[in-house]
């Protein structure tokens, strides 16, 4: 009876009234792994538990196979530490997190993004790396990757690899129209204006009859980034206040350019029905060859989805269009570890040890990157690939702006985003009055958060 | 005497005790895992309750819930699914069982096979069924209703039809096991009492109100309270399909505590949320067994 109102209850039988992770004492980290170097072996025999979203690729198609070998690997060097681990989805586990802190069961060790790992941070729910992360590791990445991995002057995610979230147009549909002159793969920056945008979306729409020019999606929340961004630089705005502390999105411009998606949906530029459609619904149809671009992209998903393309074409990657052709602005894709504070000082050691090797090993590190299909976020390790894709996500770093993600109230502020797309997509809305809605449920949210954390 | 009054005592002692002890493992499973976390989600209903916080609030999350939009937006979804639901799924239960319950026994265990299918089969699986058909773009749906030389519809993304569309999906889920408890409760009616009737030259029509659906109450009771229950529960074919979209026309209030729990981790919220349907699904459950119970013959 009533099984999810059960599972509710069962969570909360389960914990304990204040005895969330960040909650438990625990004293001064023992173990201070350095970057780069050889970690202090744990003294005695510890068992932790990482959980997995499948940010490696799999390994001959069965998902966990890499990790499996890379902890294998781990524990030649150090045999006292052992690595439960436990592959999640992207779609089931971050509910599965949130069961699992509210359950005094989180697990040690998470390879994860800011947008969770920050908010858990702010609730105290993480252990502080900063022991293990030495002067020469700290300047060799660059302050915008510490600000998303860091919660006041404390560390609480170990950034490890990088790419900023584009655009992707397949390629050989353009090539077989004859109007690849259409896309700006000519020029190195491949930066382009709206107006060239839509006259691709267009050539697409009159010489590719079986393909969909462009897709938007506001089911849900997962890749939110992608229609963020997209409107964003549309509408040569920014989601946020430079200072984080409210939305900006809420121009003139950037609700003509959500109009101008509502529109081109009815003119067939843009997928039908995207108020019902997720990112993995567009990402799915781009990978069948279905669609031209796809709004949701980046090095690291382009490498992830190697193996589920379902038709033989060539993807490029692409910067999202601006009003008016200037530099785009794009968010990154930035992951990095965590440990969970839960309460034993040796286990939070392991965690650092095994971090460390992860991101540092001198075999591991690199093969580790190049098993994410991310970048590097040291400034110094670099063409770790020999693509032009690769070198062009290289490239294309220099666009990378702050993100929302580490706003107060970030958890919150997603919840708004999709239903104001919604409204518009659905014609109950102007994007203006969309965008507007929006921004004043997200400050509300922002200042909220703000007071909570006093 | 009084030896035999002891032997009697002993013997009824032992027997309260056997019984109490065989009650036992259903009982403790009761208590564990139905009982206890019933008690424990009225509790924590009164505390603001996330993943770092702990703090009596009284009934604040009751009240913030009737001033919450979206959770009044997904309680009135509920209730037009259910005013929906139950009377098709019935009406269409009894039309298929009373159509096929006098064919032949292969023929009846062909259909009760077809109609149960759905019953047994994962609701996922069948969900990514009907997101196919559904597809806007793609979907069989949109293809037949080109043929007629209809524009194609956004069945899942459309204010007009998205809740329509979900409740097509419940009925058709919902009516594999009415069809297999009419179908054995019309074979339990006398044939002598239609052929009475038949030649005192009452109508098909008669014969149904006068004869088959006063027979017919005790299945029909168990069978609205149930629907009526599970109908109040729609979650996963809602997260499937839309995640409660477009702008909230298909949001239940189920999926509002799954939404509050395991995507905002506000528990306290949630459980508030889960009392309030356990409340309203006991005034609708009581209610049918009073209207609907005193008709039941026996």
């Amino acid at each position: 009876m009533l099984m999810t109102i059960l599972l509710v209850m069962l969570t909360a039988a389960c914990s304990s009234n204040n005895n969330a992770p960040g909650n438990k004492t625990t004293s001064e980290p023992q173990n201070t792994a350095s970057g780069g170097s050889e970690a202090t072996p744990a003294a005695k025999p510890v068992e932790i538990t990482w959980w997995n979203f499948p940010n490696f690729q799999a390994l001959d198609g069965e998902v966990g196979k890499y990790e499996k070998e890379m902890i294998a690997a781990f524990n030649q060097k150090h045999p006292e530490i052992k690595v439960n681990l436990e592959m999640i989805t992207f779609d089931g586990g971050p509910e599965k997190l949130n069961v699992a802190i509210a359950s005094n069961s989180a697990p040690d060790v998470i390879y994860d993004a800011p947008g969770r790992i920050i908010d858990w941070g702010k609730k105290g729910l993480l252990a502080p790396l900063d022991d293990m992360i030495p002067q020469d590791v700290r300047s060799d990445i660059p302050d915008a990757f510490w600000k998303q991995s860091m919660v006041g002057d404390k560390t609480v995610m170990y950034p490890i690899n990088t790419a900023p979230f584009m655009m992707a147009v397949n390629k050989t549909v353009f090539e077989k129209i004859g109007a690849l002159d259409l896309l700006p793969l000519d020029r190195k920056d491949r930066v382009w204006s709206f107006d060239e945008y839509k006259a691709a979306l267009q050539a697409v729409k009159e010489k590719a009859l079986d393909v969909i020019p462009s897709v938007f999606f506001a089911k849900s929340q997962a890749g939110d980034q992608g229609t963020r961004a997209y409107i964003a630089n549309l509408g040569l705005s920014s989601f946020l206040k430079d200072d984080l502390s409210a939305i900006a999105i809420n121009t003139d411009q950037a609700g003509a350019a959500l109009d101008w998606i509502a529109q081109a949906q009815k003119d067939k530029l843009v997928i039908s029905g995207s108020a019902a459609l997720a990112a993995s619904d567009v990402n799915d149809l781009f990978l069948q060859g279905k669609v031209a671009f796809s709004i949701n992209y980046s090095a690291v998903l382009k490498a992830q989805n190697s193996t589920l393309k379902k038709a033989e074409f060539e993807e490029a990657l692409l910067p999202f269009p601006t009003l008016d052709g200037s530099a785009p602005k794009l968010e990154p894709y930035l992951g990095g570890m965590a440990i969970f504070n839960n309460g034993d000082d040796a286990k939070i050691a392991a965690a650092k040890t095994f971090i460390d090797f992860v991101a540092n090993d001198e075999v591991y590190g690199k093969k580790n990157l190049i098993q994410t299909g991310g970048l590097s976020v040291r400034n110094s390790v670099t063409g770790l690939y020999d693509d032009e894709e690769y070198a062009y996500s290289e490239l294309a770093r220099q666009f990378i702006t702050a993100p929302p993600t580490i706003a107060d109230g970030y958890a919150e502020i997603r919840t708004y985003w999709f239903p104001a797309l919604q409204s518009v997509l659905l014609g109950q809305q102007t994007g203006k009055e969309a965008l507007d809605s929006f921004a004043k449920s997200a400050d509300e949210a922002i200042a909220k958060a703000k007071a909570q954390l006093k | 005497m009084l030896l035999t009054a002891l032997k009697s005592k002993r013997l009824l002692w032992r027997e309260w005790l056997a019984s109490y002890l065989f009650l036992l493992p259903a009982l403790a499973f009761f208590l564990l895992f139905v009982a206890y976390p019933m008690l424990r989600g009225a509790y924590i209903s009164l505390f603001d309750y996330s993943l770092n916080r702990f703090e009596f609030i009284g009934l604040r999350n009751y009240a913030d819930l009737f001033r919450d939009k979206t959770f009044l937006k997904s309680m009135k979804n509920t209730i037009l699914i259910v005013l929906i639901t139950v009377p098709a799924v019935i009406a269409f239960s009894i039309f298929v069982s009373n159509t096929i319950y006098r064919k032949s026994e292969l023929a009846r265990s062909f259909f009760r096979g077809v109609f149960y299918l759905p019953a047994v089969s994962s609701v996922v699986s069948i969900t990514v069924v009907w997101a196919s058909i559904y597809d806007p773009n793609y979907g069989i749906l949109n293809y037949v209703t080109s043929l007629f030389g209809a524009e194609p519809i956004a069945w899942l993304g459309d204010l007009r039809t998205a809740l329509f569309a979900i409740i097509a999906v419940l009925v058709t889920t919902s009516v594999g096991q009415p069809i297999i408890l009419y179908v054995a409760a019309l074979g339990n009616i006398p044939t002598s009492y239609i052929e009475a009737a038949q030649i005192d030259r009452a109508t098909p029509g008669q014969i149904f109100r006068k004869i088959i659906w006063p027979m017919l109450m005790p299945t029909n009771l168990y069978i609205i309270v149930i629907t009526t229950i599970n109908t109040f529960q729609t979650f996963a074919i809602v997260q499937l399909l839309t995640a409660g979209g477009p702008l909230n026309a298909t949001s239940t209030v189920m999926y509002g505590v799954y939404e509050k729990a395991f995507m905002l981790g506000s528990f306290g919220v949630a459980a508030a949320m889960g009392m309030l349907l356990a409340v309203v699904i006991g005034i609708i459950s009581l209610i049918q067994f009073k209207f609907l119970g005193s008709d039941v013959e026996y």
